[in-house]
């Protein structure tokens, strides 16, 4: 039987992501509710942080989508577009993390583990590439 | 954080108990007993502010103040690590009119009201014009006239009149205002001629075309000594004119009655005029002004309290007419409960007819000298004194509360009469003459309603007449009798109970064939 080319841990790392943003999007959307509640919140300021979080989910799905297909059907051109994606969902994140409107300790943990996360995604799909 | 107390009120000078204070000294410190600011934060809700600490140091001799600076961290997980948007954690200090944005700040800012979204209100201010929309005056309303309002001059600030002071509905005002007269000749002011109080035309509704004249109801002139006279025949106007250095038909006063209906529609209205004359050269005169409303079919009477009596208005009364079943506004003739006035000179006679209005809540005792003679015969003066401590009219009933219409029967009380005879030990004789001397009419009132507002009720009216046996007067001799009446309020309040509502209890229903088919 030919070698196998997939990254076992590259596959680990994205369905853990896959459910990690799920917990990570569902947390994100309620702080900004309490936030919206217990602070002075302005519609001007609420607007783009809503439609960033919905922008990085879409992007987020997409990414995770095209880096296991291109994982499990050892092709590059999926895997080189997901790590293009990575790339602005690590801006998205670095917004979140430090630019958004009020960012809260719980904000910064959650952010800090999903670049993590990236970071650590970013450099299995390069080994992963080199491979196929 | 270290320059900012909120306990240094005084500029200057020491606050007592403010650590924080930079006016304080050491020696300030060491008198202190406590620290009344401890800790001088930002917001709290940031993951890590400064903080000063201050404190008193009890210990040392003599007590000296402690200032730390210090970082406090806020545990929580959900504390603000940075906030991009600046003004989030501070007020926002407010705009500084200029020449450019005074507009903008004045459509934002000067109305009555305004909040933080200025859309939301413009849209509830609009009235929603439909055509089926009935408009009608509601109390304090101004009353709106063909061009502007119906004016009642009154004295805004100092004396002098303004013009621009709206009559509001339904509510009852009397003002007095001083007017200039000294600017133009006095027929050419347009305020002291009857026309300018009576040309405009009252919107019978707001918003609407019917109009309402205004009527003159009545003219009293009155003299340069105060004296006035009602004139007959007030149908004439009668315009401000010079004679001999005097300015006469001045309007000195206006009270204007409003007739309205209960769902807020004025019918009609009138004006009685006062007017007067002034010299030609008079700087200033005062004009007083006065409106009041009045609901078509009713009289208007005034009530002595809303329900309960007010302590100084008088006791209302009346009779019921004869006739069974009542007819529909049965005692009626709102006749007032009056007793005798003592008046300056002590014969009963001479000051007959001199009654003052029984008020509630004031015990009043009054009373006269009758000169008896001996002509006189019995029968003729029990009645002139009857006459004398009664009056001429006295009432059968009493309103129970200060509000009680004609048609409740319910509410009002009948006098109770009394008769009493002094029979002295030495007077056995039958026929001696038996007069009445004394009225004494004893009110007895209680609280009632709400232990918070309790409301006079007025339940037993009981007019005691006292009669006395007539000394025989020696002929050619004159006697002097003292008649005396009186009125005493007594308190009769039962103590107040308490009410409790109910308990609430669980109504549980199980529905009827709740066991079929074994019941």
């Amino acid at each position: 039987s030919s070698p196998q080319l997939s990254s076992v841990p590259l596959q680990v790392l994205l369905y853990v992501n896959s459910i990690y943003y799920a917990s990570y999007f569902a947390a994100t959307l309620a702080m900004i509710v309490y936030k919206s509640q217990a602070f002075s919140y302005p519609d001007d300021f609420l607007a783009p942080d809503l439609t960033l979080l919905l922008l990085m989910a879409l992007v987020e799905v997409l990414r995770l989508h095209l880096g296991s297909k291109g994982n499990l059907t050892e092709e590059e051109a999926p895997l080189g577009l997901s790590l293009a994606l990575t790339v602005a969902s690590v801006i998205l994140a670095v917004y979140f993390l430090m630019w958004q409107t009020y960012v809260l300790r719980a904000d910064v943990i959650l952010n800090a583990l999903l670049l993590l996360t990236y970071g650590l995604e970013s450099v299995l799909k390069v080994m992963a590439i080199a491979a196929f | 954080v270290a320059k900012l107390c909120v306990c240094d009120l005084l500029v200057a000078q020491c606050d007592v108990n403010c650590c924080c204070d930079p006016d304080c000294s050491a020696d300030d410190f060491s008198l202190f007993t406590t620290c009344s600011v401890p800790v001088v934060t930002g917001d709290s809700r940031l993951c890590s502010q400064k903080a000063a600490v201050y404190s008193l140091d009890v210990g040392a001799d003599p007590p000296e103040r402690i200032v730390e600076l210090t970082e406090r961290v806020n545990p929580s997980v959900f504390c603000i690590h940075a906030a991009n948007y600046k003004e989030a954690l501070f007020f926002p200090s407010p705009e500084t009119p200029t020449s450019e944005n005074f507009d903008q700040l004045l459509k934002q800012f000067g109305s009555p009201a305004f909040s933080a979204e200025p859309d939301s209100w413009n849209a509830d201010a609009e009235h929603p014009s439909g055509g089926n929309e009935t408009y009608r005056y509601e109390y304090g309303a101004p009353i709106q006239t063909a061009d502007a309002f119906l004016r009642l001059p009154s004295p805004v600030v100092s004396s002098w009149c303004s013009d621009a002071n709206p009559a509001a509905f339904l509510v009852s005002q009397a003002t007095k205002c001083t007017r200039s007269v000294s600017t133009e000749e006095c027929d050419s002011i347009p305020a002291l001629s009857m026309l300018f109080y009576t040309n405009s035309s009252i919107l019978a509704v707001p918003k609407s075309s019917q109009m309402v004249n205004i009527t003159v109801h009545s003219i009293t002139v009155q003299s340069p000594k105060g004296t006035r006279t009602l004139l007959k025949g007030s149908d004439v106007f009668r315009l401000p004119t010079l004679v001999d250095g005097l300015c006469i038909n001045v309007v000195l006063g206006v009270s204007y009655r409003v007739t309205h209906t209960d769902t807020g529609e004025i019918t009609a209205a009138a004006a009685a005029f006062v007017l007067g004359a002034i010299e030609k050269e008079a700087l200033s005169i005062q004009q007083s002004f006065q409106i009041t409303f009045t609901q078509v079919d009713t009289e208007p009477v005034p009530l002595s309290g809303n329900p309960g009596y007010v302590v100084g208005l008088p006791v209302r009364a009346g009779f019921r007419p004869q006739g069974y079943p009542f007819p529909a506004g049965s005692t009626n003739q709102h006749s007032q409960l009056t007793i005798l006035q003592s008046t300056a000179s002590p014969d009963c006679l001479a000051a007959r007819g001199a009654r003052t209005p029984v008020l509630f809540g004031y015990n009043t005792i009054s009373g006269c000298k009758l000169r008896v003679s001996a002509e006189m015969k019995c029968q003729p003066l029990a009645q002139t004194l009857l006459d004398v401590l009664k009056g001429q009219s006295f009432p059968e009933y009493v309103a129970s509360f200060g509000n009680s219409q004609g048609q409740d029967v319910l509410d009002w009380v009948p006098i109770t009469h009394l008769h009493v005879s002094e029979q002295t030990m030495r007077d056995f004789s039958p026929l001696s003459c038996l007069i009445p001397v004394s009225l004494e009419i004893e009110v007895k009132w209680t609280r009632y309603g709400s232990l918070v507002n309790p409301q006079a009720r007025i339940v037993n009216v009981t007019a005691t007449l006292t009669s006395a046996a007539l000394k025989r007067v020696p002929s050619g001799r004159e006697r002097m009798i003292p008649v005396m009446s009186s009125v005493v309020f007594t308190d009769v309040s039962a103590p107040a109970e308490p009410g409790y509502k109910a308990w609430p209890s669980i109504g549980i229903r199980l529905p009827q064939d709740f066991f079929f088919p074994f019941l």
